[in-house]
């Protein structure tokens, strides 16, 4: 590695340029499709020769034409719901799994907090595969209309992201040596006082990217939304598979849509890039 | 006399505590996870349907023979097939890019820190969008065939990759290794950093070429990291759904790409076919409970 | 030919230079060592002679070839680390047997060989255990059996001794030192125990902040010390260096510090004109200074008692000599203690005399 010499120099950026294209490639296009007209669709350019914005336009407005021509998706909404609902249903499945998960995390790092059964229980929820639990959840949900509402969704969503939730912050607790809340708790304070005046401030960075990197989980989901929703809580990735499956092939359009449902979550990604090894990882590996 | 009466008082409310710490937790799962798992249990023993007309809990027991049904069912079989050459063909290239990457990124150069953020991003997308992105570039009309095929192979080198069952599948698969080789990268980068430095003097000092190095000392090192992360990846890898549903919805000829998770979702929501869908649901359950609980307690013992 | 021949070297780490200029030589069979305090570049000299760092300028020559370009790999030169680091992944054997597997040795001689350097390091009950669950001086042996099982052309040790507790380490000295006279291969080894390097070494170099302060047998070392720092490093206890004056007075040269005085007359030829400034520093050495209840000697003087270290076979005394601490190494004698009156004697042979700015007046 030190006597590498300007070749193996060269070479090594010559690999890193092209996994760097590799890596590019997919959104480049999709951008550079989100930016073109109809005419331009099943054209090989990356940039666009006349590029419009009627395809994101389009989104919020369904009966825009684009690129002045009169292709309209075969989609009458506006994804301001869809998107809307995406935000909704992941923030507050985000706020509910990061709550029951910060407590059910402290009991067990401090006070060994359920058995054995819970540890493999939570697992569990993410060795299978969330197909297999697709007919009950119907029945189940169907029985006590909780199909195609906001509670449904964002309680199935807190229960399946609970795992991670535990797993990572139960790292960041176990971080903090245990002295200080004992001294607290010598000295007369209960426990939830400990939590507030202690733990909490303590671990409050490690916390923000746990909710941030189960943001980011819940944002991408897909098959639940898909099995619970029919038409009031539709997510934005249910709304994308809408599109592909619509008649036209409107590349434009999927482009733009695909290009909105990411900013969010990559955005978040890059704040918490240090933790998201952890996060895919249960905190197995730092 | 106070310090023991106020550790009596804590004793107390830590009790509590304890307990309810653990509460929401259980409330949630019991009710979201625990009740459905329940009805699935019991619906597998029945024969019902939405479309039945009465209610599923007055659904007649049938026995096992929805069980029975799983064994001769040639289309249950082959999405398993599937799913298990998806996973054999994806982990494995995953490790090996992503082995492949780590090295390259091994040791400083200008711009590292730059070359190593753009190189994550594909962890953060939402799995459709991924789905997406490659459907648009694999188009007949698009980027791979126009870019490249069309370019360096001439007119007729054009493949309409989505009507080939092979060819879609390797989209997907494609589309996979895109999106989680950083994944690994990140943990296998980590793990040979983390090899002291002294190790690998000593060895080079004793003789030792970077790659007899790499052989013997540093990957060596890095084996239990490397087989946690497979692991994991395999069972996320077993779990694919969105990317296969937005790419091919399963097809070409309706079936010819699809997984096993679509299979049993297209059981339950698509053919109605409740109490069969749980009959599978359960044993693919009970099968990778099995497995992994019979593959990891050997390996937890020897990474202890 | 020397084995080992170190020129000018000169390593600059940023805007720290580590080692300001170091050249030294090695002969076959010979043990030279680099002593001194931490971050005095011994260390840093080491590596370059391993190749593990490249000098900023000056010249290794191994054999009599100039190694600057080499790589570690195709030197053979054996080296132990401070840490040791055994592959922790593999067995005794495979650790002794790595360079030789490298060297593409058949097997049948692989394991002759390292049975023979098992043997010669006695971790030949140990053989099959791995790496990482050795004891510390199992390890430092294995770390030496794995070095010389390549039949390297030096040895380079790193301070071998410093992460064994203090029982252990006087055995593992000198079983050290009966190994290297077994093995006879030149070595060079880095420390900052004097005594290791007393009693390893035939040779010494003293450093400090990069340079040599001194090089020599460790006889010349320890009776001829040329500078301050390197009187003051080796011995233990270390040497009594007293500030003074040199005063003149009716013919008579008197070294004086406050109401203490030492004839030095008889040197009065050799130190003539050799002193640059007026302060000066003399040095004794506490075995050299003997303590008896009676005065003896006709040039002892009295002394009192100021505190008694009994260290078994001899004591060491602090005395207060005229207002002047001194320390004195004798036998144990029950009769003395605290507030005694006894009687000093200064074995003038063995009188150093030092300008204040590190220098060397007489031996």
């Amino acid at each position: 590695m030190r006597t590498k010499g300007t070749a193996g120099r060269i070479a090594r950026y010559l690999l890193l340029i092209a996994v760097c294209a590799w890596t590019l490639a997919p959104v480049a296009w999709m951008i550079s499709l989100s930016f073109k007209g109809p005419t331009e669709w099943y054209a090989p350019n990356i940039v666009p020769a006349q590029p419009i914005v009627d395809n994101y336009i389009n989104l919020f407005i369904p009966t825009n034409p684009i690129g002045g021509s009169h292709f309209f998706t075969s989609i009458t909404e506006p994804i301001t719901k869809p998107l809307i609902n995406s935000l909704i249903v992941a923030g507050l499945g985000t706020l509910f799994a990061v709550l029951v998960g910060f407590l059910a995390a402290y009991g067990v790092s401090r006070y060994r907090a359920g058995g054995t059964f819970t540890i493999f229980f939570t697992l569990l929820t993410r060795m299978l595969p969330g197909a297999t639990f697709v007919a009950p959840l119907m029945v189940f949900y169907s029985s006590i209309r909780f199909i195609d509402t906001y509670v449904g969704l964002v309680l199935l969503y807190t229960a399946v992201t609970l795992t991670y939730a535990i797993w990572l912050m139960k790292g960041f607790i176990d971080e903090i040596p245990p002295e200080w809340e004992e001294a607290a708790l010598l000295e007369g304070a209960s426990p939830w006082t400990v939590l507030r005046k202690v733990t909490i401030p303590l671990t409050k960075g490690g916390l923000a990217a746990s909710a941030l990197f189960i943001f980011i989980l819940n944002w991408s989901e897909f098959l639940f939304a898909l099995v619970i929703s029919v038409t009031q809580v539709t997510t934005l990735p249910v709304q994308i598979s809408k599109y592909v499956s619509a008649v036209g092939r409107m590349y434009g359009t999927q482009a733009s849509i695909g290009i909105i449902a990411t900013i969010p979550s990559v955005a978040l990604g890059y704040l918490i890039q240090k933790h998201l090894v952890t996060g895919f990882t249960f905190g197995r590996v730092r | 006399m106070e310090i023991t009466d106020r550790l009596a008082q804590w004793m107390g409310k830590t009790e509590s505590f304890k307990k309810l710490s653990t509460l929401p937790l259980s409330l949630i799962l019991n009710f979201v996870l625990i009740v459905p798992f329940s009805i699935m249990i019991y619906l597998s023993f029945t024969k019902w349907e939405p479309l039945a007309g009465y209610d599923w809990w007055r659904a007649p027991i049938a026995g096992i023979p929805r069980f029975i049904e799983s064994f001769a069912d040639a289309r249950l079989a082959w999405a398993l097939i599937r799913t298990a050459i998806f996973v054999a063909v994806v982990l494995p290239l995953e490790f090996l890019l992503g082995l492949g990457m780590a090295l390259l990124f091994l040791g400083d150069f200008r711009g590292k820190k730059a070359f190593t953020s753009i190189i994550l991003y594909p962890m953060m997308m939402p799995w459709v969008v991924v789905g997406l992105g490659f459907y648009l570039m694999f188009q007949y009309f698009g980027p791979v065939n126009l870019l490249i095929l069309r370019p360096v192979f001439g007119e007729g080198a054009m493949i309409d990759w989505f009507t080939d069952p092979v060819l879609a599948f390797s989209v997907i698969m494609l589309a996979d290794i895109w999106q989680w080789t950083p994944l690994m990268f990140l943990i296998i980068y980590a793990g040979l950093a983390a090899v002291p430095r002294r190790l690998v003097e000593a060895a080079e000092v004793l003789g030792a070429s970077p790659s007899r190095i790499l052989t013997t000392v540093r990957l060596p090192l890095i084996k239990p990291l490397v087989v946690i992360a497979l692991i994991i990846r395999g069972l996320e890898a077993f779990k694919v759904f969105d990317i296969v549903y937005i790419m091919t919805g399963g097809g070409p000829g309706g079936n010819l790409t699809e997984v096993i998770s679509l299979y049993v979702y297209k059981l339950a929501i698509v053919y109605n076919n409740t109490s069969y869908a749980c009959a599978v649901s359960l044993i693919i359950m009970v099968a990778i409970a099995l497995i992994t609980r019979l593959a990891i307690r050997p390996l937890e013992v020897k990474v202890e | 030919m020397p084995k080992l021949v170190v020129k000018d070297i000169r390593k600059v780490f940023g805007t720290f230079e580590a080692v300001k200029n170091v050249s030294f030589q090695v002969e076959e069979k010979e043990t030279l060592c680099l002593l001194g305090p931490s971050g005095c570049g011994k260390t840093t000299t080491l590596r370059i002679i391993a190749g593990l760092e490249v000098p900023t300028s000056g010249e290794v020559f191994v054999d009599g070839v100039l190694v600057n370009d080499v790589p570690p790999q195709k030197r053979q030169i054996g080296l132990v680390f401070q840490d040791y680091a055994i592959f922790p992944h593999l067995s005794v054997f495979e650790n002794i047997a790595y360079g030789l597997r490298v060297r593409k040795m058949p097997d049948a001689q692989i394991k002759t060989k390292v049975h023979e350097t098992a043997a010669l390091v006695d971790v030949e009950s140990v053989l099959d255990a791995p790496g990482k669950k050795l004891g510390l001086s199992e390890m430092q042996r294995v770390a030496i059996g794995r070095s010389i099982a390549l039949d390297p052309k030096l040895l380079l040790l790193d301070e071998p001794l410093s992460n064994i507790d203090a029982k252990a380490r006087e055995r593992m000295r000198a079983e050290l030192g009966k190994l290297q006279k077994e093995i006879g291969i030149a070595t060079v080894y880095v420390t900052h125990d004097q005594l290791e390097a007393m009693t390893l070494a035939d040779r010494i170099a003293v450093m400090k902040n990069g340079l040599i302060e001194q090089i020599g047998t460790t006889s010349e070392i320890y009776d001829n010390a040329r500078t301050l720092f390197v009187a003051n490093f080796i011995g233990s206890p270390s040497m009594n260096l007293i500030d003074c004056e040199l005063v003149y007075s009716e013919e008579r040269a008197i070294l004086k510090s406050g109401d203490f005085t030492l004839d030095i007359t008889e040197f009065a030829e050799t130190i003539k004109g050799k002193p640059k400034g007026k302060e000066l520093v003399f040095g004794i050495r506490p075995e050299n200074v003997s303590v008896d209840i009676e005065k003896t000697d006709p040039t002892a003087v009295e002394a009192e008692v100021q505190l008694v270290e009994p260290l078994g076979a001899k004591s060491i005394y602090h005395l207060k000599i005229s207002g002047v601490t001194v320390l004195a190494k004798g036998h144990p004698m029950a009769e003395v203690n605290v507030g005694s009156k006894v009687w000093a004697t200064f074995n003038k042979d063995k009188l150093h005399l030092f300008d204040k700015k590190t220098e060397e007046a007489i031996f």
